[in-house]
């Protein structure tokens, strides 16, 4: 049993999944699901449509190299089986990736930190400008914070038992 | 990484419109019936056959079956003559096949290599891509023969 990677999207496909099309130059493309067939059959560049592995990696949106890559590269000779081996790859296995997955989480993060900083930076100044909109100039004169001031509501019907609206 | 190493030149890139790719996409694969132009695979001289019959199979022959077909477009000398009818194993076909593992395979175009009687097939050579269901089928011979094995 071997997990391959959809000729489209670039993810696995599992046993008893998709549609292997064999070409008669005898090129195999294996699909995923139906939609990689479909845009496929479209003849539709995976480079360029915009949910595929293949553009995110292309653009940057995604990790392209790591030393964690290396443990997936396929290998064509089957090994002898050993149990100790095998057992120890299983752990290794669920480490490497979540680290793989960690070290991809922040590549995201980094890569959209600059906006993020963009947008407070755009937050701030609005609030600076427009803060009289939401506080009265009075109250702006007492503290020069860009807080609004803290109201406090006295309560004067209690919740008893007779103020009850009747439940239907 | 199926996905980086992918050469998309070979497949040519076409400006043009989706509703002509809509049209072809919904093309909808069925078995190979009576009347059905099959691509002769082998070097015994046919060149297209045209399906008479479908041995197995009330609705049509698929992926690995044998047919009884007549040689509608054949080479100058060869062993098979236009007109003649023959037996033949299609090892490929546009339909696709369920596997034992749960996927599919689909081939690009429908295509058969001419047997005897006793299932030995008529040519020396066989070009393309065959699938290995005809292991199963035991069509062993075709298989040594094939330059590839999907």
């Amino acid at each position: 049993m071997r997990l391959e990677k959809c000729w489209f999207c670039s993810s696995t496909i599992y046993p008893g999944h998709g549609i292997q099309f064999v070409r008669n130059d005898a090129k195999i493309f294996r699909f995923c699901r139906s939609k990689c067939h479909k845009n496929f059959k479209m003849k539709r560049n995976p480079r360029k449509v915009k949910w595929t592995k293949a553009y995110r990696r292309l653009h940057g949106k995604d990790m392209t190299q790591d030393s964690t890559f290396e443990f997936e590269r396929k290998r064509n000779r089957p090994e002898r089986y050993d149990r100790n081996i095998a057992e120890n790859t299983l752990k290794a296995i669920k480490k490497i990736d979540k680290i793989r997955s960690d070290r991809a989480y922040d590549h995201i993060k980094n890569r959209l930190k600059t906006g993020k900083i963009q947008r407070q930076k755009q937050a701030r100044k609005q609030l600076e400008q427009d803060i009289h909109l939401v506080k009265a100039p009075l109250a702006l004169a007492q503290d020069s914070s860009l807080h609004l001031p803290k109201i406090t509501v006295n309560v004067s019907q209690t919740w008893t038992e007779e103020n009850q609206p009747m439940e239907e | 990484m199926g996905g980086l190493g992918n050469n998309f030149c070979n497949l040519p890139s076409t400006s043009s419109e989706m509703t002509c790719g809509s049209f072809l996409s919904q093309q909808q694969r069925t078995f190979i019936q009576m009347r059905t132009v099959l691509k002769v695979v082998d070097n015994s001289g046919a060149k297209k056959v045209m399906c008479i019959q479908a041995l197995k199979g009330k609705k049509g022959a698929r992926l690995g079956d044998t047919i009884i077909a007549s040689v509608k477009e054949a080479m100058p000398n060869g062993k098979v003559k236009k007109g003649k009818v023959v037996y033949g194993v299609v090892v490929r076909a546009a339909m696709q096949r369920g596997r034992c593992d749960g996927s599919e395979v689909k081939f690009d175009d429908n295509a058969v290599v001419l047997v005897d009687k006793q299932g030995q097939p008529i040519g020396t050579r066989v070009f393309g891509p065959v699938p290995h269901e005809l292991r199963q089928k035991k069509h062993v011979k075709i298989l040594t023969l094939a330059g590839h094995i999907a």
